[in-house]
């Protein structure tokens, strides 16, 4: 069995999803996907410290229309991007700093320019240091 | 009875602004809380007003050290949504100048790390060295920092004399392996500034996910150019230098031992430059883009650099373009390894992960 492979056992157990597991990892663009609708982050996070994946950055996207923000988190494993895609409901989710110490300075980053609540992460400034500015969507900002 | 030094925002110290603020009872360094954000110039939302030319040359200045390695990755990335694939003579110039800016930001680094150690006759001979590199860079490119060598789909600029560029290369190993090694390696002056100091442990370099020299000193071996090789890396033969007392001067050595590295990659790819075309995609002034996300990532001198671009098809300028540079993942371990240091120590210890808050800020 294949790292990758064994990633997705370990989500099947900690999903504790009533059946197993069998979306594909797909190749796109570089990263190898696992599009899964049900995918939960700090489920991710918890896999990918269990196969030793070193954690890369997550990069946050306002999706068309008036849909709101989905977030892209990439892990590295054995040189081989690995992508998860998770759309927002409102503007937060679950952070996994305590799982992903590494995740730190991106969350505070992703909270300061797209103003992304992860819940159960203390802020404090990181880019921005004038005034109150700690959670400005800065596009709408500058749209302005 | 513990008290605050603040370092920086504008310090001698510092080679561009950020601050640390240093928690100290005595002279030990018991904590530290980094604030960075002082070069923030908006780079990421600029990028989605420029055309795809134009984002080029404004990622080229994400940096001023590795500005080829930002352009590289930005390149690759659109290839991806081109599809294009750069010809082989292309590839290898790429590692040609990729490795060369590895070689002057790491005698760069070594002249810093000389001069906040109080060896200024060293800081003198790395910069003196460090212009000949920058002399080569200067040759292939008619450029001293930002090269311009690469465009979707390959390189802009031919290296016409192989034969004079590798001549300068044995040169400049010659006084890599006769000065800066052995001094660094072995004189007292670096290993009892350096020894036992700034220790990142192997633990904790995993869980804060550092990357490049610094992983490698703390025993982690990773490299994307063996990993997940790009360009012509897989074509090319070397180790990657790998340390496991963590402290500041097995940094030091994983970066001495990367300079001999990258004057072996050098003289095989100058060696085996292949013939052919520097770019595929046409005279470079059209692209079609298929709308989709695609990421790269390149082994940059301080580490792994990866940018995800997004395109919708038909547009002139990207959706999105988000970069994680090394620095931005190198830095929150700064906080431990002057944990339990002498405030003596400090400057040294947080250049020793090579910090650049050009590429952190963005």
């Amino acid at each position: 069995m294949s790292a990758v492979e064994s990633i997705t056992g370990h989500l099947t157990h900690t999903l504790s999803a009533s059946e197993p597991l069998n979306a594909p990892w797909v190749e796109r663009g570089g990263v190898f996907w696992l599009d899964y609708p049900n995918l939960e982050v700090r489920e991710v996070a918890l896999a990918m410290n269990a196969v030793g994946a070193r954690f890369i950055t997550i990069t946050a996207y306002e999706r068309p229309g008036q849909d709101g923000l989905r977030l892209e988190y990439h892990w590295d494993l054995a040189g081989r991007l690995l992508g998860f895609n998770f759309a927002l409901v409102g503007n937060s989710i679950e952070s996994i700093y305590d799982i992903c110490e590494a995740v730190d300075w991106i969350e505070r980053e992703i909270h300061e320019g797209f103003n992304i609540e992860f819940t159960g992460h203390d802020y404090e400034p990181l880019l921005l240091r004038e005034g109150n500015v700690c959670g400005v969507n800065l596009r709408e900002e500058v749209a302005k | 009875m513990s008290y605050k030094i603040p370092m920086g925002p504008y310090h001698p110290a510092l080679e561009e602004p950020y601050k640390l603020d240093l928690i100290c009872e005595g002279e030990t360094v018991t904590d530290a809380k980094l604030h960075i954000g002082f070069n923030f110039r908006g780079i990421e939302h600029l990028a989605e007003t420029r055309n795809f030319i134009q984002v080029i040359a404004l990622m080229e200045r994400v940096c001023g050290i590795c500005s080829n390695i930002h352009t590289l990755t930005l390149c690759s990335a659109m290839e991806k949504l081109t599809g294009l694939t750069p010809p082989p003579r292309a590839q290898y110039i790429r590692v040609i100048v990729a490795e060369l800016e590895r070689l002057h930001s790491h005698v760069l680094w070594a002249g810093i790390a000389a001069k906040l150690m109080g060896f200024k006759t060293m800081f003198m001979t790395c910069f003196e060295i460090r212009e000949k590199v920058m002399d080569v860079l200067q040759a292939i490119s008619g450029n001293r920092v930002n090269y311009s060598m690469n465009r979707i789909g390959g390189v802009n600029r031919e290296i016409e004399d192989p034969q004079s560029i590798l001549a300068m290369i044995y040169a400049l190993e010659r006084e890599m392996v006769k000065t800066i090694i052995p001094i660094f390696t072995t004189s007292t002056t670096a290993r009892s500034r350096c020894a036992g100091i700034g220790v990142l442990t192997h633990a904790k370099a995993i869980s804060c996910a550092v990357v490049g020299p610094v992983a490698r000193a703390s025993g982690v071996g990773q490299d994307l150019r063996k990993e997940a090789p790009y360009a012509a890396y897989g074509e090319v033969e070397f180790d990657v230098p790998v340390q496991t007392d963590g402290d500041v001067r097995a940094r030091l050595l994983v970066r001495a031992l990367e300079i001999m590295e990258s004057c072996k990659i050098l003289r095989q790819a100058l060696t085996n430059l292949p013939s052919g075309e520097l770019a595929s995609g046409g005279d470079g002034s059209k692209f079609s883009f298929i709308t989709g996300t695609a990421t790269a990532r390149v082994e940059a001198p301080r580490g792994e650099v990866m940018y995800s671009v997004s395109w919708k098809e038909g547009s002139r300028t990207p959706s999105r373009v988000h970069v994680r540079t090394p620095t931005f993942v190198n830095m929150p371990s700064v906080r431990y390894m002057v944990q339990g240091a002498r405030l003596a120590d400090t400057p040294l210890i947080q250049a020793s992960i090579d910090p650049c808050y050009s590429c952190t800020d963005r």
